[in-house]
């Protein structure tokens, strides 16, 4: 298992106002797979991805990662976890926006120590003849694929995608989604997806229902359709 | 009509959220406007302060001479006037009246001009104490005593004689303690004027009584040029009835109108130090509301396209500025009046002998110092609102805010390392901060620099002008006019032959000299100031140069003040005639202590009408003693030529601390609040590399060391550029201040100083930088805002 979650409980607020977002959550990720969390708004879905990327913590329970718990890990280690493991995909892509396409994959190679070639990614991503651009010169896909670059340029083992298409048009999305597909297949990252657009579920290995902070169903797939299939 | 004030209810009421706004803007960004605030309250208060010292002392100054009475000019004869002879220049139009000194030296090294008290003309500002009526009762220049540490009660010793200071007062004639109206500098440390009572006055040996005349224009002219004309006048018809040693008229008198123009001058700069100051600070303020705009892109489209006029969103974004600068303002003036008037006034009070003052409201301290400020204010960030706010609601909502299509790019070298280029990155986001950043910084280190480069040159100057004097003691005899009175020859030749063996000593060291005193012409607006032309005898053991009959040098003083070189010719006029000179200057001689030009005796005495024999004074390398001391006219010694440096020293010294102080500040407010804005601009971009697994380290060696290096390289460029700056400066001010010549010497170790300043503020200010990228959370980049 290369990641593991155990009874993962998380709330915000204090008193009468407090809110519980997960409640006792656990689920295994095994290396490779690609997850969907899937919800509405509101499901704790992104918490838990949070939780994962360790940008925020858990008030209770045990995530283990590569057989290490999360827990005992301090800032500086929790950096270098995601420095070495993990890539992360938003919905509003957070690019640097005083760098160039190509300079803002480079962020992300800088981090590893076997990074990926940045021309080859380049090419693969369809932004060779926007490289030199800065964000605000492309478009909402384009500025995708360019984030989807900077975070798998360093060939993280997990790939955190956050609402990744939320922002996108269809087709903008199914591109984005068969972008993300490929880059699954060619170099085997786990891919965590969290989306609220239930068709994306088709594509899964392995799908987690999330509603109001506790897992509905969680099974993974026989069949898989492709991206390019998808419909909705 | 009933709709459109129900409209305007609903505008009144859409816009009061607006304004709660403001309060959480200020708390939220309390230290950005702390700091401001502190800077522009420090810059308004000082500046109010001076101008309301300023103008009151002013006010007292120009008072003074109704007030006190004071003289339109002054005269000293060889003998005391006889009646017929008052009779006689009076009937010219004029008043006389006797002012009588005595000069004594005291125990303390310093040097007392004596005067019985005034009754009708320069009547003295009794500032402490009381007049004296009594035997060995003294009233002393107020800031002399201050000088010296004397207060009232103490005692004052010359030789046998011990006098009581019974009060400190300050002669309305000598608002500045020139000694001699010819020095470049006063000297209130070691020179001072001083009343007795008439008792005391007259137990005084009359030889050594100098016979002083005050005079008063029974008409007084009204123009500068009628006032020149009535005294080249008065000074004929004097010199034909008694035989003069000095003469004065009140507009040419230092003692009386330097602190007038001082006060005048200074308050010129202040304000252009203050609007300099609000100019870089609405800067400030104007790249702090752009970086908000680019914050709010999307609620200020939002908001415009709800209906919300462009004008009203001005307003909106202009009144913490603007609230900020005003409350500054009234603060600043209130500390300026109170407190920093004090401050100003002890600093007027430390240079100059003015009398009492009494506050003043000045309406246009006021006004210079709020309103200006303020519509400066307005101007600029107007100007930087209506640019940006202009944009349609769509692009700001989109975030397009560039007016323009988005720029490509500036290209980079692959091959510079990724965090070079990441580096240069930031700088070219940043520019108009570091622009900004770049002027204040020049401008902080310009303030620093007069304050830190003053102290060494003077006393550079101290070192070299009395390392290269002429001789340790040049004695200038005070020759009768009626001895070079060129009308009358042979009178003339009479009595100098008369005065001769007065005038001859046994000293083995003395070597005679000619002199002559004239003026330069005061071309294009210069100042008119004597220059001392020297007569050198053939092999002097002092001046260290060959003279021939065409042999003219000037000395390098001279030739640094007025860019003279070998081939130039200079042309000079009398004092009070109008006759000129040519001299065709043949070279430069190493002498920094004054404006002089050396020639052969003979070359001088032959251009002068003089006789070959006739010479005006001595260069000794030790004391002369044998020369009754109403006979030596002005002694050049070492303490006459630190005069100026000394004095500078003093009057200038709390003024160079508070300087330094002030630009400090500056430098701290400005590399605090840009650095902090170029963090801020960047936190979504700092956020998301920390969530990409950069570590702090990383962080803050990508977006502080940019800063960082602005700050060195405007530190390094901006000294070139000071230095070059400051000597123009200098050479402009010392020209039109005074008279003579400083070295401008600017002390390397300053530099040193100043750069490990810079650092070490920049180094306190990257702490606090590095503390606060530290505590961007992770989540600030989670937040769904490009």
């Amino acid at each position: 298992m290369q990641l593991e979650l155990q009874n993962i409980k998380k709330s915000y607020g204090e008193g009468g106002s407090r809110i519980e977002v997960l409640k006792d959550i656990s689920l295994g990720i095994e290396k490779g797979e690609f997850v969907v969390l899937l919800g509405p708004s509101g499901s704790g879905k992104s918490t838990l991805l949070n939780i994962i990327g360790g940008i925020d913590t858990a008030d209770s329970g045990k995530i283990i990662i590569r057989e290490k718990s999360m827990a005992d890990m301090d800032e500086k280690a929790l950096t270098s976890y995601r420095r070495e493991h993990l890539g992360y995909i938003f919905q509003m892509y957070n690019l640097i926006p005083n760098l160039t396409v190509r300079e803002n994959i480079e962020v992300g190679a800088y981090l590893s120590k076997k990074p990926l070639d940045i021309d080859e990614i380049i090419e693969v991503l369809g932004l060779k003849e926007h490289q030199n651009k800065i964000p605000s010169q492309l478009s909402g896909g384009q500025q995708q694929r360019c984030s989807i670059g900077r975070a798998i340029v360093k060939n993280p083992d997990i790939l955190l995608c956050d609402e990744p298409t939320g922002a996108l048009d269809y087709n903008t999305s199914k591109e984005i989604l068969a972008l993300i597909e490929r880059v699954n297949k060619e170099y085997g990252n786990t891919v965590i997806m969290v989306t609220h657009n239930d068709a994306i579920k088709n594509m899964a290995d392995f799908v987690v229902k999330l509603r109001d902070g506790v897992i509905r169903k969680s099974y993974r797939n026989e069949t898989k359709q492709t991206a390019e299939e998808l419909d909705w | 009509m009933k709709r459109n004030k129900q409209r305007k209810n609903l505008t009144g009421k859409m816009k009061k959220p607006l304004n709660k706004r403001l309060i959480r803007e200020l708390t939220g960004d309390i230290g950005k406007y702390i700091v401001i605030f502190i800077l522009l309250v420090f810059s308004i208060g000082f500046v109010s302060g001076f101008l309301v010292a300023g103008e009151s002392m002013i006010k007292a100054y120009n008072e003074s001479f109704e007030k006190y009475n004071i003289e339109d000019g002054n005269f000293r004869t060889e003998e005391k006037i006889t009646a017929a002879q008052k009779e006689r220049i009076e009937k010219k139009g004029v008043s006389i009246f006797e002012n009588f000194y005595i000069e004594k030296e005291f125990d303390n090294n310093t040097k007392l001009r004596i005067f019985a008290n005034r009754e009708q003309i320069d009547k003295v500002c009794v500032m402490e104490g009381r007049l004296p009526d009594d035997l060995y009762e003294i009233a002393i220049d107020r800031m002399y005593a201050d000088n010296n540490g004397l207060s009232v009660g103490d005692k004052l010793v010359s030789g046998s004689e011990s006098y009581e200071i019974v009060g400190l007062v300050a002669l309305s004639d000598y608002s500045a303690l020139f000694y001699s109206n010819n020095d470049m500098m006063f000297d209130a440390s070691a020179f001072g004027v001083s009343v007795v009572s008439d008792k005391q006055f007259a137990e005084y040996d009359e030889a050594k009584l100098r016979y002083n005349y005050a005079w008063l224009y029974d008409d007084k002219p009204q123009t500068d040029e009628e006032e020149k004309k009535a005294s080249d006048d008065l000074m004929d018809v004097l010199a034909n009835i008694v035989s003069l040693e000095n003469f004065v008229p009140g507009y040419l008198n230092q003692s009386i109108t330097f602190t007038g123009e001082d006060i005048v001058g200074d308050k010129a700069m202040m304000e252009v130090l203050l609007y300099i100051i609000i100019i870089i600070v609405a800067f400030v303020f104007g790249v702090t509301i752009n970086n908000t705009i680019h914050k709010e892109a999307t609620v200020i489209g939002t908001l415009r396209a709800s209906g919300y006029t462009i004008n009203e969103l001005i307003r909106h974004y202009m009144s913490m500025p603007l609230i900020v600068t005003v409350i500054a303002a009234i603060i600043g003036n209130i500390l300026g009046y109170t407190c920093f008037k004090n401050v100003c006034v002890a600093m007027y009070y430390g240079s100059y002998s003015l009398p009492t003052y009494v506050t003043i409201w000045s309406a246009e301290a006021f006004w210079k110092t709020t309103a200006i400020p303020v519509v400066i204010m307005i101007f600029i960030t107007y100007f930087v609102l209506r640019k940006k706010l202009s944009l349609s609601p769509l692009k700001l909502i989109k975030r397009d805010l560039s007016g323009k299509k988005p720029r490509a790019a500036i290209a980079l070298n692959k091959k510079i390392r990724f965090f070079d280029r990441f580096r240069i990155r930031i700088l070219i986001q940043n520019k108009s901060s570091y622009i900004i950043l770049f002027m204040g910084l020049l401008f902080a280190n310009l303030l620093l620099f007069f304050g830190m480069m003053l102290p060494p040159l003077l006393v550079h100057f101290q070192g070299i002008v009395t390392e290269n004097m002429l001789a340790k003691h040049t004695y200038m005899l005070q020759i009768p006019a009626g001895a070079i009175d060129d009308e009358d020859e042979l009178s003339a030749a009479f009595s100098y032959v008369f005065l001769l063996n007065k005038i001859s000593t046994n000293n083995p060291t003395a070597e005679k000299f000619s002199a002559y005193g004239l003026k330069t012409t005061g071309e294009g607006g210069s100042r008119v100031e004597d220059v001392s032309l020297y007569g050198i005898k053939e092999n002097s053991k002092y001046i260290h140069a060959d003279f021939d009959d065409k042999t003219v040098l000037v000395s390098s003083a001279y030739a640094d003040k007025y860019g003279l070189k070998e081939g130039d010719v200079i042309t000079l006029k009398e004092p009070y005639e109008d006759k000129y000179y040519g001299f065709n200057v043949t070279g430069v001689y190493d002498y920094d202590g004054g404006i002089a030009v050396f020639m052969s005796k003979k070359h001088l005495n032959d251009i002068m009408g003089l006789s070959e024999d006739m010479f005006s004074g001595y260069f000794s390398d030790t004391e002369i003693t044998d020369i009754e001391d109403k006979y030596i006219g002005t002694v050049v010694d070492e303490e006459s030529l630190t005069r100026v440096s000394r004095q500078l020293m003093i009057s200038m010294g709390n003024l160079m601390y508070m300087v330094d102080g002030f630009s400090v500040v500056m430098f701290i407010v400005l590399i605090y609040l840009l650095s902090k804005l170029i963090i801020e601009r960047n936190v979504q971009s700092i956020s998301m590399a920390k969530i990409l697994g950069y570590t702090g380290k990383e962080v803050a060696a990508l977006y502080i060391v940019p800063t960082a290096l602005v700050v060195v390289a405007s530190l390094l460029i901006s000294y070139p550029i000071l230095s070059y700056v400051m000597v123009g400066i200098f050479r402009v001010m010392l020209k039109q201040m005074m008279s003579g010549w400083m070295v401008i010497w600017l002390d390397p170790s300053v530099y040193v100083k100043m750069f490990l300043m810079g650092i070490i503020t920049y180094a306190v200010v990257a702490v606090i930088e590095y503390r606060k990228i530290g505590k961007i959370p992770m989540s600030e980049a989670l937040k769904n805002v490009e």
